[in-house]
């Protein structure tokens, strides 16, 4: 390589390291150090040891009541959604009359699934006298208060994020697509049914791809802010009072940025808790091509 | 040119001007301000010889991002306040420039010391109130006109008035509304006519009343809620994360009446189908012995501790509030001027609104106890509203939540 070239790939990664130190890097250290401070924004940091951690652990009711409801959020939404992408993308993988279309139409909610228009959208479609209850009212049943309710809120939330599961369905899609179909052919000529296929080739060889879907999916529901903040703002009694929303408030309403810093590496042990735990757990159900296990 | 320059020279050496200075100001607000603010500004920099640039945003995330602003010293050298951020970005009077400094430039006669009070922290001066702002009730006479009452003056024939407007017009009409951050000022006003005393004391910086009084304040919310006066917790946030002035209930009238800022009053006329709203004075309870005026000032011009030209600021700052150039332009875009003569420039020209005025006139002729910034601390306001709500859900009696509000707002100013 001549000297001109040498610097050439550093050139063109440049903005990304830049943007990756100023914007990930620096914030990400910076914020471990601050979560043992006191620090306001308004002045400067001093060091308090473990003191927010402590606090957080021993006497933020708060903090609790956010933690669990954002377990119950994520331990809802992503099995839910990996079930209902993978089904989607399962009747998509056949060929239909203008299965171009539904491919389409199935994947754009993930396109705007996240954007606060969307939000504001299902708000107006879960309010007392919005959609769902004008369609439940005409069936002579009686309405519901969605986020009047700390269940009901929760579980509008949810809906709003499986209504997101495109991504997910299109990498689905494109598993189910590589699958060998000689080993159906196979399979049908001994006897298999469909369920029988289904559960002993699809889904063996495919595990791979849950597994990526699996983590990418867990890590987005840990990080949900818009739909709790537009909707329900965090309530009823804080039914709806996601993490990532608690540590916005912290640092942005009451400033407390070391407390905020505190609150945001809590989240990510958890986030990287579960992310070990379910590589580890791969071990046992993901099967790669070569694999020499039986 | 030599002439024109020279001219210049002369002009701005008898006025005084300080040299041409490039200058920013920030400020939150919505389209009629921004035009007012943008328009006035041109006039006031022509005027002195300074170019502002300005750099303005809606309410919301305004607050973050002057909060980033003065943490990095990159702040405006002109800031719109909101008058509570003053104990978070100045506790100790040093967030910002001490206006006093500025006296031969602004004209500091115009504001009453006790509003000019309000604006100082530790003997300095870090804003000028723009205008006063408080809490008056709102009630649209459309309801009540359509089942043949009068508009109600006082709690008894408001509370009254809930079983008329439900047998005649339907189960979900309501004379009135408090929830969420409105429980709280309901309370509040209850319990200030009660005591004569705001929740927070000045002197000792913690809850000036006694869980028995804050108890009873509370229990008349919840009056309120069982005789249908005002919605249950529940049943309000059934339509989500809106703004009362966004509910089709108040566009359409189900909602009689609302406790609310005086500025807000068109905000809250606009979106009425066929009411009309009318500003009354809160409702006192038997007993008072206080209106219980939550009044305050409601924004106020602060010039940044960084700014290289604050002298400059100083001369567009007085432009805005005081010459008449600035003033008859800003007209009410922030409310009722609280400098008076820029209220006698507006009142001469015949640019106030009626409604403004009267709204305006209930908060300055209302007694009331000097209201405490705290009462408006991010932490305050959350432990007041989360506590309420717990009681409106039936988790807790009002005993208890007048003991969790006290408690926790005590020991949150004690770390304060």
């Amino acid at each position: 390589m001549g000297g001109d070239s040498r610097f050439l790939g550093l050139a063109y990664v440049l903005p990304y390291i830049l943007g990756l130190l100023a914007f990930t890097a620096v914030p990400f250290i910076a914020s471990f150090y601050l979560s043992f401070t006191d620090y306001t924004l308004m002045s400067r940091p001093n060091w308090i040891g473990l003191d927010n951690y402590v606090d957080m652990f021993t006497r933020d009711r708060t903090f609790r009541r956010s933690l669990n409801v954002t377990l119950i959020y994520v331990f809802l939404t992503v099995p839910l959604k990996l079930v209902f992408a993978l089904f989607i993308a399962y009747i998509l993988n056949y060929r239909l009359k203008f299965i171009g279309f539904f491919r389409t139409a199935y994947y754009v909610p993930s396109i705007l699934g996240g954007s606060i228009a969307i939000a504001v959208l299902w708000r107006y479609i879960f309010a007392d006298t919005g959609l769902i209850n004008i369609a439940i009212t005409s069936m002579g049943f009686e309405a519901i208060n969605w986020f009047g309710n700390p269940g009901t809120a929760l579980f509008t939330i949810t809906l709003l994020r499986l209504w997101q599961f495109g991504s997910a369905m299109v990498i689905f899609l494109a598993a189910l697509q590589s699958v060998d179909k000689s080993l159906y052919e196979a399979a049908s000529i001994d006897g298999a049914g469909k369920w029988q296929s289904f559960y002993h080739i699809t889904l063996p060889l495919i595990t791979p791809v849950i597994f990526f879907n699996l983590i990418m999916q867990m890590v987005q529901a840990f990080q949900e802010f818009n739909g709790p903040y537009v909707i329900t703002n965090g309530g009823p009694l804080k039914s709806t009072y996601l993490l990532p929303l608690y540590i916005y408030e912290e640092a942005f309403k009451k400033f407390d940025m070391g407390y905020a810093s505190a609150l945001a590496w809590v989240l990510f042990a958890i986030i990287m808790v579960l992310t070990l735990l379910a590589f580890w757990s791969s071990r046992h159900w993901v099967y790669y091509a070569g694999d020499k296990r039986n | 040119m030599r002439k024109t320059l020279t001219a210049l020279a002369t002009i701005m050496t008898l006025t005084g001007t300080a040299s041409a200075a490039d200058l920013r100001m920030s400020w939150w607000g919505g389209d009629s301000r921004h035009v007012a603010t943008q328009e006035a500004l041109k006039v006031c920099g022509e005027k002195h010889g300074h170019t502002i640039k300005a750099e303005f945003t809606g309410w919301s995330g305004h607050q973050e991002k002057i909060t980033t602003q003065l943490a990095g010293s990159t702040e405006a050298d002109i800031m719109q306040i909101n008058w509570p951020w003053l104990p978070l970005f100045s506790k100790n009077g040093d967030g910002f420039a001490d206006l006093t400094q500025y006296a031969d430039v602004i004209d500091l006669s115009q504001w009453s010391e006790e509003l000019l009070a309000t604006a100082t922290m530790s003997d300095k001066l870090n804003g000028l109130p723009v205008s006063v702002t408080g809490r008056v009730f709102y009630l649209n006479q459309t309801p009540f006109e359509k089942v043949g009452i009068a508009v109600p003056t006082n709690w008894e024939e408001l509370i009254a008035s809930a079983p008329k407007l439900k047998e005649k017009l339907g189960a979900n009409y309501y004379p009135f509304d408090a929830v969420k951050l409105n429980s709280i000022l309901i309370v509040s006003l209850i319990t200030t006519q009660m005591t004569g005393k705001d929740l927070i004391d000045p002197a000792t910086n913690q809850v000036a009343w006694t869980p028995e009084e804050l108890r009873k304040g509370l229990e008349f919310y919840q009056n309120l809620v069982e005789t249908g006066t005002i919605r249950a917790w529940k049943d309000a946030v059934a339509v989500g994360n809106v703004e009362l002035f966004d509910e089709p209930a108040w566009a359409e009238g189900r909602i009689g009446g609302s406790y609310e800022w005086d500025s807000t009053f068109s905000k809250y006329a606009d979106p009425l189908k066929d009411g009309k709203l009318m500003p009354l004075k809160p409702f006192k309870v038997s007993g008072a012995t206080t209106e219980g005026m939550y009044r305050k000032p409601s924004m106020m011009f602060s010039i940044s501790k960084n700014s290289k030209e604050p002298k400059a600021a100083a001369q567009i700052i007085n432009c805005l509030l005081n010459e008449p150039e600035g003033v008859k332009i800003l007209g009410d875009s922030r409310g009722l001027p609280a400098s008076a003569i820029a209220l006698k420039t507006l009142s001469d020209e015949g640019k106030l609104s009626p409604s403004l005025l009267e709204a305006n006139q209930i908060v300055m002729t209302s007694s009331g106890p000097t209201v405490s910034p705290y009462n408006e601390h991010p932490k305050v306001r959350e432990i007041f509203e989360d506590a309420i709500e717990e009681y409106a859900y039936g988790q807790i009696d009002a005993e208890e939540a007048a003991g969790i509000i006290i408690d926790d707002i005590n020991e949150t100013l004690s770390n304060l």
